[in-house]
């Protein structure tokens, strides 16, 4: 009796459900049909992608989104799933593309494609603006906050792996002694803001990530150059070849006529898609 | 000896002294200089803002708290009790209050985002949960029926569904239904797998509140209904459910106020409830503290309602009672 009242419901949902889900090969055909492109954001990380008190987005992510949107001759809307959940692939059709500065890994790759790389953002260290550390190798032997199983965390174990044409070579420069990791790292700034050395000596974050922290109060500084560049990319579910093409070429397109580097300094001040 | 000690400590004026020197020494092991309160009073102790707190400052700030401290709990102790509670709550609220104001949070930031706070994720936390408890509650009566009864294959699922999701975390099950179901060829959208997560995982824990409820009830109270000539169906029904609400109504109360805050961990499939959008706000200015105390004190206030709700029901069954 329960067990036919939970499939009943499950049942009831999945005829409700059979119209949005999409078998593979399938999402060129319903952008071009519906003229509604579906990219998913993680609405975290300002200067990429942040709501407004409205509901809507902006960021550098949001516009080069609404740009792919145009050209693929669709209206552009953002849903906002947990960034486990676009990484994880095997979207089943709920969103087209993913425009969230995402990093190309080869784990990533078995499970999505990376159809263009459209900027590379460049990695930092930042400390406390009280701390007293200069250079990035002061940084040896203290204690590094940044996101769990992300790029940063993969340099300061020095296992990080970019393959990605164009991306510029790097060396590491620190050994940490003990490495923190958060849900995101802007968690980690968090942690340093308390206190120069309370819970953290220093962080490692995007550049553009730290800077718009600074420049809403956060008590840090940059320190030093960047210690590497990596390749961002768009992602698209695996499996329509012909969809993630269209991206490669659409973005190539956005890349060649400048469209590309005037988003680019419009939310960063520089241009950031080229990777030197 | 001990006696005299006794009586000593019994006298009304030493059980006071007692209770001066207890809060006096907590007051004192607690370093409040450089903390707003002690910017409060500091004028009083004579030391300008920003100078260190030597130990004589910290004794004059320490007495000063605790007669304050003594002198209100005597004061509130001579009231009516109803006043008494009324003057308790509004203490601790503003003490809640200053605190959340000490840290310097930005109020027009929280205004702007207030209507989404509210029409948007309140709303959407509050009916994602009314739904699920009302699904919940059938899942729970099944359950526990099939549990109690001698069917083998009925009893064999039930415990089976209790066990699993009792047994497993809600943040799993949600990613189970959201990410698993899909490979079966079902997709279902955000809302639906959320409600149906919420909804099979209260279920389970609500099916052992509503068995208690159930074995609650006397067996005399059934036997007496079959004695009268009442059908199994008509006992339950009409005898043994009535006097069992009375047992299920407060603990599923407390279930769907613990909902409400556990639907938060819907926002991973990207619902817009109160928990998601006070963490993206938040982050767009890196401004969090604003957004996590705001929803703090709307889910607080949600849950208040609710309790007041939870009061009413409980009267309503607990009527048979009454004299």
């Amino acid at each position: 009796m329960k067990l036919l009242g939970i499939t009943g419901i499950l049942a009831g949902f999945a005829v409700a459900a059979s119209t949005l889900s999409a078998t593979a090969g399938e999402v060129m055909d319903r952008v071009t049909k519906n003229k509604v492109l579906v990219v998913a954001t993680d609405a975290a990380y300002p200067p990429q992608s942040a709501q407004k008190p409205d509901g809507s987005f902006e960021g550098f992510d949001i516009d080069v989104a609404t740009e792919i949107a145009k050209r693929l001759g669709a209206e552009v809307k953002f849903v906002t799933p947990a960034w486990e959940v676009i990484t994880a692939g095997r979207w089943g059709g709920r969103w087209d593309l993913s425009v969230g500065s995402m990093t190309p890994t080869p784990e990533r790759a078995k499970v999505l494609d990376f159809p263009a790389i459209y900027y590379f953002t460049p990695a930092a260290f930042y400390v406390h603006k009280d701390s007293k550390y200069q250079t990035v190798e002061d940084l040896s032997g203290k204690k590094i906050g940044t996101c769990g199983a992300c790029t940063y965390e993969a340099y300061l174990k020095k296992n990080l792996v970019i393959d990605a044409e164009g991306a510029p070579p790097f060396e590491y420069l620190v050994t940490p002694g003990e490495i923190r990791t958060y849900e995101t790292d802007v968690n980690a700034m968090d942690d340093l803001r308390i206190g120069d050395g309370k819970r953290l000596d220093a962080g490692i974050s995007a550049l553009p990530t730290v800077v718009e922290a600074i420049k809403n109060g956060y008590p840090l500084r940059v320190l030093g150059e960047p210690v590497f560049y990596e390749p961002l990319s768009v992602a698209a579910d695996k499996g329509d070849a012909a969809f993630s093409a269209k991206l490669g070429e659409v973005v190539g397109a956005m890349r060649n006529d400048g469209s590309l580097t005037k988003i680019s300094e419009k939310w960063y001040g520089v241009d950031l898609t080229k990777g030197d | 000896m001990p006696r005299i000690l006794g009586g000593f400590i019994e006298q009304p004026r030493t059980k006071w002294l007692l209770f001066f020197l207890a809060v006096l020494a907590a007051a004192f092991a607690f370093d409040f200089s450089g903390t707003g309160l002690s910017e409060l009073i500091m004028p009083l102790t004579g030391l300008g803002p920003g100078e260190e707190a030597n130990g004589t400052d910290r004794l004059l700030l320490a007495i000063m708290l605790a007669v304050l401290v003594t002198a209100d709990v005597f004061l509130v102790l001579r009231l009516p009790f109803v006043v008494q509670i009324g003057v308790v709550w509004a203490q601790l609220l503003i003490l809640f209050l200053a605190f959340f104001y000490s840290f310097d949070l930005s109020f027009p930031f929280i205004a702007a985002r207030l209507p989404i706070l509210i029409f948007t994720g309140a709303f959407t936390t509050v009916y994602v949960s009314l739904i699920s408890i009302g699904i919940a509650c059938v899942i729970a009566m099944t359950a526990a029926l099939a549990r109690l009864s001698n069917n083998g294959p009925a009893y064999g699922i039930a415990t089976f569904y209790i066990s699993f999701f009792r047994g497993t975390p809600l943040l799993l099950q949600v990613y189970l239904i959201y990410l698993g179901l899909p490979q079966l060829g079902v997709t279902l959208e955000a809302v639906p797998s959320g409600i149906i997560a919420l909804s099979l995982c209260y279920g389970a824990y609500m099916a052992e509140i509503f068995r208690a409820g159930i074995q609650g009830v006397p067996t005399g109270q059934a036997e007496a209904g079959t004695a009268l000539g009442l059908r199994p169906v008509q006992v339950m029904g009409k005898i043994v459910l009535p006097q069992a609400m009375k047992l299920i109504v407060p603990p599923t109360g407390n279930q769907f106020i613990a909902m409400l805050k556990d639907s938060s961990l819907v926002s991973v499939m990207g619902v817009w409830e109160l928990m998601f959008l006070a963490r993206t706000q938040g982050r767009s200015e890196f401004k969090h503290f604003e957004m996590l105390i705001t929803a703090a004190l709307i889910y607080w206030f949600i849950s208040i309602v609710f309790e007041l709700i939870q009061s009413r029901i409980e009267a309503y069954y607990g009527k048979g009672d009454r004299r």
